[in-house]
């Protein structure tokens, strides 16, 4: 008896172990998704004056992590992986078409398309994916990322802090570039920040369908304003 | 409180070459005001809700087919007011179906939403492939002075659009009274009138996006983007007039390229 309890939690520690392992891959900025070259309106808002240091940058950054990604992403990227794990394919593509649909403007709606699509990509090559069916089609990048989840058997709540978290280096990174911030100001801001993702993803899993609220007017006219920007760094 | 329970059910079909209004059903206090066609073939309808405005518990439902190859615009008289609402919420649906050809032009008068109104607003168009709609909504929150404009009461606003059947566009804007959606920079920025235009369908060209940017627009932010078969408009600032009035422009301008006719704005618009 005692050598079982001691093989239970081995075993229990080496999945723990490999879905962390997981969790951080997929929220790596090295993973070769292209997500660095997007700023998602950031980079027009610091254009327009709308932030000027890095209290303003890091008030944009929360706002669109909690009243934005806290009240649309975050919770459809729950119910995309809790889809695919329950073997629920047509709910969970009918997402995939829901998020492309709530797509505001054409840089965003490219930017998920194509963060889709290489990740879709690069799964094909992997052999931890090999037996895992990945169709052609437009892959909106969130549910594409929970579909590699799913194969992988991470939870919902380490899903959507990866997810967050890696959303909001992304975003330091762009305002390192866009503002600019020193290396120093981005880790202050996520020092102030991370601290937000554990309730932004708590109220996220809570938040039933009828209650998501995928339209941000600032945001999407920020964003389609920089289509026409002069001189930019970044996709959208 | 039990509130007022109005469906419209109204059918255009091409009759000797003019789109006619061959179909309507009514209950309650929701019309049509009149059926004009001041540019020969197509009809321009205005829609009337007698009551002027909606409080909490009403029920609005309106429901339009648009026939192959028929072409109908459609307006309001005047303002939608939503009132102060303690109870239940207020709800219209609106749905329009447009067949093969067909066109559709949906350029209502703009909507008051008081403080205190508790309201779900949801618009559903199916578009067969090769059909046009051009649709324009105006929301104003509170009274032009307050400071405030909306301390209290929820908005639950549904764009759905659907081409041969494929989810095309779907916007949810979901706001509570006080929410901090209405003063944050990504949301409505302390800004009391939103609008959006959208033209749905296929045929919309990137080239057009230059005249359509060249229009003058006097909000806080005006915005294009055009994403696959959908162009958005959105304009965020104070006034209902100044979104009218680029709207109107932006209409003017896309008219002739996209429905090859010149602007002919409905009489009651100026009156």
């Amino acid at each position: 008896m005692g050598k079982k309890k001691v093989m239970a939690a081995s075993f229990t520690t080496s999945r723990r172990a490999r879905e962390l392992l997981w969790l951080l891959r997929l929220s790596s900025p090295a993973l070769p998704v292209g997500a660095y070259s997007y700023s998602q309106g950031l980079e027009w808002a610091v254009e327009a004056g709308w932030m000027e240091d890095e209290l303003s940058v890091a008030a944009w950054i929360e706002e669109h992590l909690t009243l934005v990604l806290g009240r649309f992403e975050l919770p459809l990227l729950a119910a995309a992986l809790r889809a695919w794990a329950r073997g629920e394919d047509t709910e969970a593509l009918r997402l995939n078409t829901h998020y492309l649909a709530s797509r505001e403007t054409r840089e965003l709606r490219d930017e998920t398309v194509q963060m889709g699509y290489s990740l879709v990509a690069l799964a094909r090559q992997l052999p931890e994916f090999s037996g895992l069916p990945l169709e052609e089609r437009e892959w909106a990048y969130p549910v594409a990322l929970s579909r590699l989840a799913a194969a992988l058997r991470l939870g919902e709540v380490d899903l959507l802090h990866g997810y967050a978290f890696a959303w909001l280096e992304n975003q330091a990174a762009a305002a390192i570039k866009a503002m600019p911030l020193g290396q120093v100001a981005a880790q202050r801001l996520l020092s102030a920040l991370s601290v937000l993702i554990p309730n932004t993803c708590e109220a996220a899993l809570a938040l039933p369908e009828a209650a998501w609220c995928s339209s941000a007017p600032g945001l999407a006219l920020a964003s389609s304003l920089h289509e026409t920007q002069y001189t930019r760094l970044f996709r959208s | 409180m039990q509130g007022w329970k109005a469906t419209l059910e109204l059918g255009y079909d091409v009759r000797h070459h003019r789109t006619q209004l061959v179909h309507r059903r009514h209950s309650g206090p929701l019309a049509v005001q009149k059926s004009l066609h001041p540019e020969g073939a197509a009809c321009h309808t205005v829609l009337l809700h007698p009551p002027g405005g909606i409080a909490g518990g009403d029920e609005l439902e309106i429901d339009m087919t648009v026939a192959p190859k028929a072409h109908v615009l459609v307006t309001t008289p005047g303002a939608t007011k939503w009132y102060r609402s303690t109870g239940t919420a207020a709800r219209q649906k609106i749905t329009l179906r447009l067949a093969e050809g067909g066109v559709l032009e949906y350029l209502p008068q703009e909507t008051l939403l008081f403080d205190g109104a508790r309201g779900a607003n949801d618009l559903q168009v199916e578009l067969a492939r090769d059909s046009r709609y051009l649709g324009w909504d105006i929301t104003a929150l509170g009274r032009p002075a307050s400071a405030e404009p909306f301390k209290a009461g929820h908005l639950t606003q549904h764009c759905t659009i659907t081409h041969a059947s494929q989810l095309l566009l779907c916007e949810r804007l979901v706001i509570e009274g006080g929410d901090p959606l209405l003063t944050s920079r990504l949301g409505l920025q302390g800004h009391r009138v939103l609008g959006t235009l959208i033209a749905a369908g296929s045929g919309l060209k990137r080239s057009w996006l230059y005249p359509l940017r060249a229009t003058a627009c006097d909000g806080a932010l005006c915005g294009l983007t055009l994403l696959p078969d959908v162009l958005v408009a959105r304009y965020l600032g104070d006034t209902t007039e100044a979104a009218r009035r680029w709207f109107e422009t932006l209409w003017a301008t896309l008219r002739p390229l996209w429905l090859d006719l010149p602007a002919c704005p409905p009489r009651i618009w100026s009156t």
